[in-house]
């Protein structure tokens, strides 16, 4: 099988402090690190290990800026063939903009796949909307959260895609298809830094965004950005360590779960 | 006549409570409801919406994609385009949701957790739920939400009389992709559900090895370990010790969480929790929005030292 499996440079803000800039219209991130997207490292693994049964290449494309490199060397060093970069220094909001973006490469270069992986949501945005977009506008069969891939022929594959609590969903799905990969599908390969110099070597394909603009408008707008609402929030203890722990174990014994 | 569809989520015959906030934004937006709904007995209560559509067909078909959008097509074809088309933001809420809005190209806005009427402004969490970002469509025409649960469900209001119904007949299943069968959890000997004291582990625990020595602090207090995803994504802990919305909804006597930032569907998943204490180094995790009690440190410093008292 030939797969193609979208992924993203994203933040990693989730201990970072975020400050909002501009009177509300940026987001300071110059201080956060970036890391490739928690769902398409599971997406990633999950295709480097279909073809690794059925034969055929994993193909790793990521729509961001030059530095977005990044996570194409590193889909590379996990086993993908080729790494192509749609370059653009549009952060791209709108879910129906990025997918439009999207099927206009796809359609224009040819790329060739029996089935796309996409993560099931980007941990920057948290839209989960571009697989289910991308799928419709190609006039593909979609699933999303899938947690499992149990079998693969020819002409379809069987799939469990993730419901809520613990329930899952067995599903056929003709190819060619889309699919959004939830996390703990499997456990991504450890990629060593030796892994991804030597992937570097490889050729990455630099493509435009500019080249692919048909039909991409921002369907919603952007207005502002502002910090959530603070509710009453906890009673936040202070003090010395050994203080703060003595007063935890009496809350425990307050609350009746310690003796 | 302007109105928004909420596409109802019922899954093995419940009509899920997520609804109630897909119902409450219409409320709140002064739109009439029309609630899609496979045909049933959901046991719902009409009068909480202006009008139900029942299609004539299996609850697994009403939930494909493939065929929603046939669906769909049909009622708007029957009564003109809605102003607004509502999904719960769920693991088929949001699949159905985006699917839509690229077969009928529309603008589509997921995780909707606030609206700001004076504005036409929709919130949305960004960033680990650190940010709110205020979106709106771009034009004119009909829009797509999917609502965060528990948003809205307040301003859900019964109108006090029972609604017209109608019924739209079967559309044929699309075959390109078809419901298998329904796949259980495997039962275990832990059900984290019935404790009184979960001792909850997050991403902040950092690797595998760290483990035993929480377990052992378990072991101390007599409490149950339980984890966030990513510890069980990452194989960890059993998928049975998750606390969320894709594992257990729990309400122990006490939730001690510990490196645990507080994504929404962990909150979701242990918010009701008689007595929630966090401890996390990040002053800004929005978990110490929902906890009663927080220690701001290093959770492995409070884990050892919490183990010197303990042993005296």
């Amino acid at each position: 099988m030939n797969l193609i499996v979208f992924t993203k440079r994203v933040p990693a803000t989730q201990e970072e402090e975020l400050r909002i800039t501009d009177e509300g219209k940026a987001v300071d991130l110059s201080k956060v690190p970036f890391k490739v997207n928690d769902w398409d490292n599971y997406s990633i693994e999950e295709a480097v290990r279909v073809v690794e049964k059925s034969g055929g290449a994993v193909t790793a494309v990521s729509v961001g800026d030059a530095e977005s490199d990044e996570v194409l060397r590193r889909s590379i060093a996990m086993g993908a063939k080729d790494g192509f970069l749609i370059e653009t220094g549009d952060v791209l909001h709108d879910p129906n903009a990025r997918a439009t973006l999207m099927q206009n490469f796809l359609k224009k270069e040819n790329v060739p796949f029996d089935a796309i992986f996409t993560g099931v949501q980007s941990e920057d945005d948290q839209f989960g909307a571009v697989g289910g977009i991308l799928a419709a506008k190609l006039g593909l069969p979609f699933v999303s959260m899938v947690i499992g891939i149990d079998a693969y022929e020819s002409d379809h594959l069987i799939v469990r895609r993730e419901l809520e609590g613990g329930l899952q969903e067995r599903v056929k799905v003709m190819l060619p298809c889309v699919l959004s990969i939830q996390t703990g599908i499997n456990e991504p390969r450890y990629v060593s830094i030796m892994g991804v110099r030597k992937a570097s070597k490889v050729e990455r394909k630099v493509f435009k965004a500019a080249d692919y603009q048909e039909n991409v408008v921002n369907k919603i707008e952007a207005v502002k950005w502002v910090y959530p609402p603070k509710k009453a929030g906890a009673t936040i203890l202070s003090g010395e360590l050994d203080g703060m722990c003595k007063e935890l174990l009496g809350i425990l014994k307050e609350k009746g779960v310690y003796q | 006549m302007s109105y928004v569809l909420v596409v109802a989520e019922v899954r093995r015959g419940i009509f899920e409570e997520r609804n109630l906030d897909s119902i409450g934004l219409c409320t709140l937006l002064g739109k009439d409801a029309i609630l899609l709904i496979p045909e049933g007995d959901y046991g719902i209560n009409e009068q909480l919406v202006n009008g139900l559509v029942r299609v004539k067909t299996e609850e697994t078909l009403f939930l494909n994609p493939l065929n929603m959008v046939n669906i769909l097509e049909k009622i708007m074809a029957a009564r003109g385009k809605p102003d607004m088309i509502v999904f719960t933001n769920s693991a088929s809420g949001i699949e159905l949701a985006s699917y839509a809005a690229g077969y009928f190209n529309l603008p589509v806005i997921t995780d909707v957790n606030g609206y700001d009427k004076e504005r036409g402004i929709f919130f949305k969490s960004y960033y680990s739920d650190k940010i709110f970002g205020e979106f709106r469509p771009s034009g004119e025409g009909t829009f797509i939400i999917t609502v965060r649960s528990g948003s809205f469900k307040e301003n859900a209001a019964e109108k006090g009389s029972a609604p017209p119904a109608e019924a739209i007949e079967d559309v044929a299943a699309n075959t390109a992709r078809t419901f298998v069968e329904y796949v259980e959890e495997e039962k275990t000997d832990v059900d984290i559900t019935k404790a009184e004291f979960l001792l909850s582990l997050g991403r902040g625990i950092g690797n595998k090895d760290e483990i035993p020595d929480y377990e052992e602090l378990a072991g101390l207090l007599k409490a149950v370990i339980s984890g966030s995803r990513p510890v069980i994504d990452k194989l960890w802990l059993p998928k049975a010790r998750q606390v969320g919305t894709s594992g257990k909804t729990v309400k122990p006597k006490v939730y001690l969480a510990m490196g645990i930032s507080g994504a929404f569907q962990h909150i979701a998943g242990m918010k009701d929790s008689s007595c929630i204490i966090a401890v996390n180094k990040d002053p800004e995790a929005p978990i110490f929005q929902y906890a009663h009690y927080g220690i701001i440190a290093d959770i492995h410093k409070v884990r050892d030292a919490l183990k010197g008292i303990l042993k005296g």
